[in-house]
């Protein structure tokens, strides 16, 4: 026998060759461990109690070894879970019409190009041009556009609500305001294409915001002054948040009123609007556009 | 110069050695959307082939934006390495993918090179390479830096704590700071991303971290991540604890102008803090990157988005910085589409980053439009800490509530640090030991209690 051979055979013999394999072990009581949950007014630590008065982090939720309670995973999961039913969700082609609004398309075919794709959703399909052309009332004051963006649940959701809300407003204020209407796989800078088509002076698109964990439901408004392609980011102002934990629809309508009477007065928007004026009535917005915090609510209830 | 391949009898022939690099790329929604990519699996593996015999001179002759164009660029060349350049110039770019597989290429032996790369030569080679070449030669690559703390040493992964509050609320933050100190998170740095863009706002949250670290002699870094021209107005209003100072780069001078940098501006900002830090090392600057970035603000220049990533490696190195990350998937899926894209995406900017000579780490990430999961998150940040991946982020279960994506969590530092076997940095682990934090690799009596931290 070779060297090596030799010095395999005597490990062998070290690790237990002719021995049979070790039984498992003994089986102990096994015991539950003491419950950690996702912390609720009701059940959270004191550490999670402090910190649910300055942030909506969710703290205090102890740990299984470096991992997280039972309880806590599927509070998470239904948060993911939300945000990601939000994101999928297509709005119905007939929902537009259903609701008594015009119906637009952007050049996307379908969801997924829609999210890979944001070009084609700043523009409009050949149809929905001629469409807009033949059947929206032009030359208006303020034209609020009802659209999907990033969640079509927030829209089908209270986007009505909103766009009526902002339309009264801005007839109570004695401004002409344009066809009601709804544009599908829409991003923002749309509205730039239609405000410009119907020769509105301000054009405000009202629409699903990308969601966050727990939060399918947010609406964001963004507005500009003369409406044209080519119009930017810092062209614009905007408010976010708008759902029934964050600014109600019916605030946000009033708020946007103002913002566009401002815009109307000062024949401008976006950074070189002054809203200073307003800080009172617009709270967050006026500031220029940080999300209040949301209040987390606990998703999961089982039936016992 | 011939830029051709021939597959199965079909020619592929090619413009530029730009048009070979993004073709040679894997597949990237951002290069799609730019209009970039290759048009079939096979042209892919044409242009690789082209790639694989090209020199790192030709790739050093021709940069993907033109000298004339771009302060970047002008950087690179004008401060490369002669020696080590000499060196590796007559190397076509599949032998360079060789040779840092080998085993008798050592981390050191790649560190004496790196000087001599160009960002493009680093995104070339990633393009030869499948994810596991590229943690192989990630965690070959040792980047030690010093601040407070030592980061980068054999054996180790690190963790920014990212404390973030939508309203800049100090309390909140502090909250969130303290349970991710009893988790083991924030050796990297405790660094803030403010809601609020003001000198007096950087200050009072930097104020209170400090705070918090003083009290409790914790040896770890300091950041409040605003644009740096406000915390350089920070840093004016006198007396302000700034250990690290943070900029976001792009990889070209039109993408920086977006963001409102240029070189003067850094150098200006780096000489600032040469003088006024807080922190004590030679390692004080902090930068992120991120796939896509210049074609966001339409400043790609016609180049892929790897090959401009690397370039903002090739800007950060000249500032010797403590921590550089890229934020992977913080951009969405008209960059990087989904799961895998994101994971390929990290791997390569790891990459990269350690060859070009950086402390590299990695928030791993997806926003909630990205077709990503929970589960391929996890894997990806197994992934980064096998392949030698410097720090991840940290937040209370990965949620962050200010900018709305999910990140790396408290729970899975030492979840992660425990799987692949390395602990933090050095000065942090004997501070958690003492506290009672952590003991070795396994959580200690008084883990994942806040009340441990004053």
């Amino acid at each position: 026998m070779s060297t090596t051979r030799k010095l395999i055979e005597a490990l062998r013999e070290r690790l237990g060759q002719a021995d049979p394999l070790p039984s498992p072990p003994a089986i102990p009581r096994i015991q539950a461990p003491p419950a950690r949950v996702f912390p609720t007014a009701r059940t959270r630590s004191c550490y999670a109690e402090q910190a649910a008065a300055h942030t909506a982090a969710i703290l205090g939720i102890g740990h299984v070894g470096t991992r997280y309670a039972t309880d806590v995973v599927l509070q998470f999961q239904a948060e993911l879970a939300v945000a990601h039913d939000a994101v999928h969700t297509v709005l119905p082609d007939d929902w537009a019409q259903s609701q008594g609004l015009l119906p637009l398309k952007s050049r996307v075919e379908d969801h997924h190009q829609f999210l890979l794709r944001p070009d084609l959703g700043r523009r409009l399909d050949e149809e929905s041009l001629e469409r807009l052309r033949g059947n929206a009332i032009q030359d208006v004051d303020i034209q609020p556009i009802l659209a999907d963006g990033l969640s079509a649940v927030a829209t089908m959701g209270s986007g009505i609500r909103l766009l009526e809300t902002f339309s009264n407003e801005c007839r109570f204020r004695g401004w002409t305001v344009g066809t009601p209407m709804c544009a599908k796989y829409a991003r923002v800078w749309l509205q730039d294409e239609i405000g410009e088509t119907v020769g509105a002076r301000v054009a405000c698109i009202l629409l699903g915001e990308r969601p966050g964990l727990g939060t399918g439901d947010g609406l964001s408004a963004y507005m500009v002054y003369e409406p044209r392609m080519g119009k930017t980011d810092s062209d614009r102002n905007m408010i976010s948040n708008i759902h029934a934990r964050g600014i109600v629809p019916e605030l946000a309508g009033r708020q946007l009123a103002m913002m566009a009477g401002a815009m109307l007065d000062q024949k401008t928007s976006g950074v070189s609007l002054d809203l200073s004026g307003l800080t009172a009535e617009l709270g967050q917005a006026a500031s220029g556009g940080y999300r209040e915090p949301q209040r987390r609510v606990r998703l999961v209830e089982t039936d016992r | 110069m011939q830029l051709a391949a021939t597959i199965r009898g079909t020619k592929y022939r090619f413009d530029s050695i730009k048009e070979v690099l993004a073709k040679a790329n894997p597949p990237k929604s951002g290069d799609d959307q730019a209009g970039i990519s290759a048009r079939d699996p096979v042209e892919r593996v044409a242009a690789r082939a082209v790639l694989a015999e090209l020199t790192l001179h030709d790739l050093r002759e021709n940069p993907v934006v033109p000298y004339e164009l771009d302060e970047l660029t002008r950087l690179v060349e004008d401060t490369l390495h002669a020696d080590a350049y000499q060196a590796i110039r007559s190397l076509t770019v599949g032998q360079f993918r060789e040779w840092l597989l080998e085993t008798s290429t050592t981390g050191p032996l790649i560190r004496s090179i790196s000087r001599g790369l160009t960002p493009e030569m680093a995104a070339a080679a990633s393009k030869l390479m499948s994810n596991m070449d590229l943690m192989i030669v990630g965690a070959k690559c040792e980047v030690v830096v010093r601040a407070n703390n030592t980061l980068g040493l054999p054996g180790r992964l690190s963790a920014r704590l990212q404390p973030n509050h939508p309203t800049d609320n100090v309390e909140g933050i502090l909250f969130s700071t303290r349970e991710g100190l009893s988790y083991g998170c924030g050796d990297a740095v405790i660094g803030v991303n403010p809601a609020t863009e003001s000198a007096e706002s950087t200050a009072e949250i930097l104020r209170a971290l400090n705070g918090v670290t003083t009290r409790n002699n914790i040896p770890t870094q300091n950041c409040v991540l605003s644009h740096v021209t406000v915390q350089m107005d920070a840093l004016r209003l006198g007396d302000v604890p700034m250990d690290l100072m943070f900029q976001s780069f792009s990889g070209s001078e039109k993408g920086n102008r977006a963001f409102g940098i240029s070189v003067a501006l850094m150098d200006e900002a780096y000489a600032m803090m040469s003088e006024l830090r807080s922190s004590h090392g030679p390692n004080f600057m902090y930068f992120e990157t991120g796939q896509g970035s210049a074609l966001s603000s339409d400043a790609h220049h016609g180049a892929d988005q790897v090959t401009l990533e690397a370039r903002c490696y090739g800007f950060a190195r000249r500032y010797k910085p403590f921590l550089v990350n890229t934020v992977v998937g913080f951009i969405g899926p008209e960059y990087l589409e989904d799961g895998a894209q994101i994971t390929r995406a990290a791997l390569e900017d790891h990459f990269m980053g350690k060859l070009l000579g950086l402390p590299m780490g990695c928030d791993a990430c997806f926003t909630y439009h990205s077709a990503m999961g929970q589960n391929e998150l996890e894997c990806l940040k197994v992934l980064l800490g096998a392949a030698g991946c410097s720090y991840l982020m940290s937040l209370p279960v990965g949620d962050d509530i200010m900018l709305n994506y999910q990140s790396t969590s408290f729970h899975d530092i030492p979840s992660v640090r425990g799987l692949v076997q390395r602990r933090p940095t050095p000065e942090f682990d004997a501070w958690l030991h003492e506290m009672g934090i952590m003991d070795g690799l396994k959580p200690g009596p008084r883990f994942g209690d806040p009340g441990v931290i004053r």
